[in-house]
């Protein structure tokens, strides 16, 4: 409901437009709040690389604005028995050198992508287990040891290169454009770090033809300055617009912004495993065994955070409050869970029950440049936390710091600090995502739990998670993902606060159709004449 | 001035003031003691007088703030993130305080903000300004009294340090230490010691050809005392007015480096980063956040500056009519 809400004004544009749509011509300079770290689509898992690949290159299966799954390089997909995956392959697509795009490139593509070398963070997660043939030059079967119902989404999340350009080729091939050959919807013309990132169109692309014939695209890091930037002519279009300034674009009759809430939920994890917590300590600064393990402490904690003050107050609005790990209206989230209600005096009750009536001291850590408002949010959590007796103390730091910490960064590898704010993003579109990374006790070895930074294990959980990743039926599989969140959320296994709402802004008539992935893709970008 | 126990350690009043060579100069200066004098001179200027009041009354309100500020802004008990970007003169929440100069984005009352961030700001000024000139002025004394091999020595390591910009050195060394006080201090002396080594060199070369300190070394007294009893106290005025100009300067720098995020804890901020905080705020036309701290900032410093200036005048002979 929220997701349609929300879109609803971008879909009118976009029905709009998809009559008046031009293909004449038109030019776009953007303004992205970062860069990507490569154009090698299977380098860096990450936000603005897998966006700009979206552009250059295609998955075999796509996602629409609110992470349906829509065809890609492949026309239809079907499960043959529970351990084989057939795939029909797109005919007539070509390269941007004009050479055909066949089975060979898929099964080329499985190779690589989960080994390309020094890769801060792989595709190979949704590779590995799988194995992919070729039956003739436009169907592939991918087989794996264990049913796979998110066999699509899986699939959905890598883009498919060149066997010709790709072979032998590495990052640093991509990144200076001479393997940098898709089958997407523009062909990559340059990059300059810290510069500039130059597109232009595709005009043999085998989809619909995008709007720009030419995309420019600005890193400009700084919220200010891109805004800035918009308001003063020099880009077209930027992403991330900074809540505090929302109010004053809307009354802009030159500006026009578009809003989409997003699969991002902003929550709060725990130290679940150590006795001994570094950033726990007793008032006045002694050693107390770690309260958070009990979950009356972490249930006081959700009911002494006030939602809805920080929604109204530190995020102007543009932000809905949480209750589990994905907005209503994806697949797999509870029906029955609210988002817990402010009751200071309910929270001190709790504390009392759980022996520690006067509170203790508690430091959060959270970044300062990575969510929307980050820093903020983690000062308005510590007010509100003092305020019931737990006297907590703010540490922010940039990211590139941050998430090494937070993961590694204590003795033994293990997870730093004992109190966190931090976002997840589920980039299959479904509570799985969230379920398997954030809830599943830690597994390296099966890839469960990646970044359960709290190490939260419970047995219970752990099992319904299992289950469900092995189900293909679908409401079933709905099912055991629901009842899966609740059993986590009622533990306090982490503790949402809420979903972002993202917010991009064009020069008067330049409209985005907002996604919930977070994603700025240009091919979603209209104007109004 | 200075309370000099040595019989044969020179005043720095024996060398025969210029100004009071006029007509009646002398007599006037029989009645009055070096203190006066210098308080008359000082005063002089109407514009250092009120520059002087004005940094009286930032030091008195950076040593009381617990006392004279209406909120306590570091206290997370009683900041509201629902009082948050409040325009000046608005009320709080719960009508209990009135916010003077409005609130920042955490519901902070900017005007207690400021006052605590005052403290910060002159307390790191001061201690590191006050180390620095420890370590910068025995070394530039060692350098001058020793000469040679000694003096070419430190005076490259202070050439190849003062080659570097001081926000670039200072950045590295936060980088590598990390946040708090005490760390922003090191850094802050680490730049700014050279200034003074290079300032008490210059004035001690000109005072070791002086016959008092010959006299001295005739008497063959310990070199540690010739350096701190002698040379030192005559090369004190140039080191005061340096060491103003270098407290202003660490101010500004402090609050540069806070303004870069690499200062101090969000939740008690310096001068520097509630005008980061407030920065994000200018385009929406919210102002005060940012703009409030910065004209304290930009007082503080100009009436350091002004009295540096004066005192500059003050006590260079040269500069008096």
């Amino acid at each position: 409901m929220l997701i349609r809400k929300f879109a609803a004004g971008a879909f009118l544009a976009a029905a709009t437009l998809a009559f008046s749509a031009a293909a004449g011509a038109k030019e776009l300079t953007v303004g992205l709040a970062s860069e990507p770290t490569s154009i090698d689509p299977h380098y860096h898992n990450l936000t603005p690389n897998n966006s700009l690949a979206r552009h250059i290159f295609n998955p075999l299966i796509r996602m629409d604005a609110n992470q349906g799954l829509v065809p890609g390089l492949a026309t239809s997909w079907t499960a043959v028995d529970d351990l084989t995956w057939e795939f029909k392959l797109r005919e007539g697509v070509t390269w941007h050198d004009g050479s055909p795009f066949t089975a060979d490139d898929v099964v080329f593509t499985f190779e690589r992508a989960p080994n390309v070398p020094n890769s801060p963070s792989s595709f190979g997660i949704y590779i590995k287990g799988k194995t992919v043939e070729k039956i003739d030059d436009h169907t592939v079967h991918i087989k794996t040891e264990v049913p796979t119902p998110l066999m699509p989404n899986d699939i959905s999340t890598f883009s498919i290169v060149s066997k010709k350009h790709g072979e032998g080729a590495g990052t640093e091939d991509y990144n200076s454009g001479a393997a940098a050959i898709g089958t997407g919807a523009y062909r990559f013309v340059e990059w300059v770090p810290g510069d500039r990132v130059v597109l232009e169109r595709n005009e043999d692309f085998w989809g619909e033809q995008p709007e720009w014939s030419r995309i420019t695209i600005k890193p400009i890091q700084s919220d200010p300055a891109r805004l800035a930037a918009l308001l003063a002519g020099d880009v077209d279009f930027i992403e991330g617009v900074p809540t505090t300034d929302i109010a004053t674009l809307e009354r802009n009759e030159d500006i026009t912004l578009s809003q989409g809430i997003s699969n991002r939920v902003i929550y709060l994890h725990l130290d679940h495993f150590r006795d001994d917590s570094p950033f726990v300590k007793a008032n006045g600064g002694g050693d107390i065994v770690n309260p958070l393990r009990d979950v009356r402490v972490r249930q006081a904690i959700s009911k002494a955070i006030n939602r809805d003050a920080i929604v109204a107050r530190v995020m102007e609005g543009v932000a809905i409050p949480a209750g589990q790990l994905l907005p209503e209206g994806f697949f797999g989230v509870s029906p029955n869970l609210e988002p817990m209600a402010y009751d200071p005096e309910g929270a001190k009750a709790l504390l009392a029950e759980a022996g520690v009536p006067d509170g203790f001291e508690l430091t959060i850590h959270g970044p300062n440049d990575r969510y929307i408002n980050d820093a903020m949010i983690a000062e308005a959590i510590a007010q509100m936390l003092t305020r019931v007796g737990i006297r907590t103390t703010v540490e922010t730091m940039p990211r590139s710091v941050y998430f090494r910490r937070a993961s590694r960064g204590g003795p033994d590898g293990l997870p730093e600090f004992s109190f966190i704010l931090v976002g997840w993003g589920a980039g299959t579109g479904e509570a799985s995502s969230p379920l398997k990374s954030l809830i599943h006790t830690y597994d390296a070895d099966r890839g469960y739990g990646a970044s359960n930074r709290g190490r939260y294990s419970n047995p219970e959980a752990d099992a319904l998670i299992e289950e469900a990743l092995a189900t293909i039926d679908d409401a079933k599989r709905q099912d055991l993902l629901a009842e899966a969140t609740e059993v986590a959320i009622n533990d306090g296994a982490i503790i949402p606060l809420h979903y972002q709402v993202n917010t991009w802004a064009g020069r008067k008539g330049i409209s985005y159709n907002a996604r919930t992935d977070e994603y700025t893709l240009f091919t979603e970008v209209f104007s109004v004449e | 001035m200075t309370s000099v126990t040595d019989p044969t350690a020179a005043q720095p009043q024996k060398v025969p003031d210029p100004a009071l060579l006029d007509a009646g100069a002398e007599e006037r200066a029989a009645q009055q003691t070096p203190f006066r004098r210098f308080c008359r001179d000082f005063f002089a200027s109407p514009v250092a007088s009120v520059a002087f009041v004005v940094l009286c009354c930032i030091l008195f309100i950076a040593v009381f703030a617990p006392w004279v500020s209406p909120t306590d802004p570091y206290d997370l008990a009683v900041v509201d993130v629902m009082d948050n970007r409040l325009p000046p003169g608005s009320t709080s929440f719960d009508g209990s305080v009135t916010y003077w100069l409005g609130t920042d984005g955490a519901g902070r009352d900017v005007l207690s903000a400021i006052f605590y961030g005052l403290r910060t700001s002159l307390f790191v000024g001061v201690a590191s300004g006050l180390i620095a000139l420890l370590i910068g002025s025995s070394v530039g004394l060692v350098s001058a009294y020793y000469g040679g091999r000694v003096d070419s020595l430190i005076m490259r390591i202070v050439d190849i340090q003062l080659s570097f910009p001081a926000i670039l050195v200072a950045l590295i060394l936060l980088a590598a230490l990390g946040q708090g006080v005490e760390k922003i201090i090191v850094a802050l002396v680490v730049v700014q010691w050279a200034y003074y080594a290079r300032t008490v060199r210059g004035t001690a070369l000109v005072e070791r050809r002086k016959e008092y300190v010959e006299a001295a070394t005739c008497l063959a007294l310990p070199s540690r005392r010739i350096l701190f009893r002698h040379l030192l106290p005559n090369c004190l005025p140039p080191l005061i007015v340096v060491g103003t100009v270098q407290t202003a300067s660490a101010i500004a720098l402090e609050a540069t480096l806070s303004f870069l995020g690499l200062g101090l804890p969000i939740t008690e901020p310096s001068l520097g980063l509630l005008i980061a905080n407030g920065f994000q705020y200018m385009m929406s036309l919210q102002y005060w956040i940012s703009v409030f701290p910065g004209i304290a900032l930009l007082i503080t410093i100009v009436s350091i500056n002004l009295v540096g200036d004066q005192l500059r005048d003050v006590l260079n002979p040269r500069l008096q009519q």
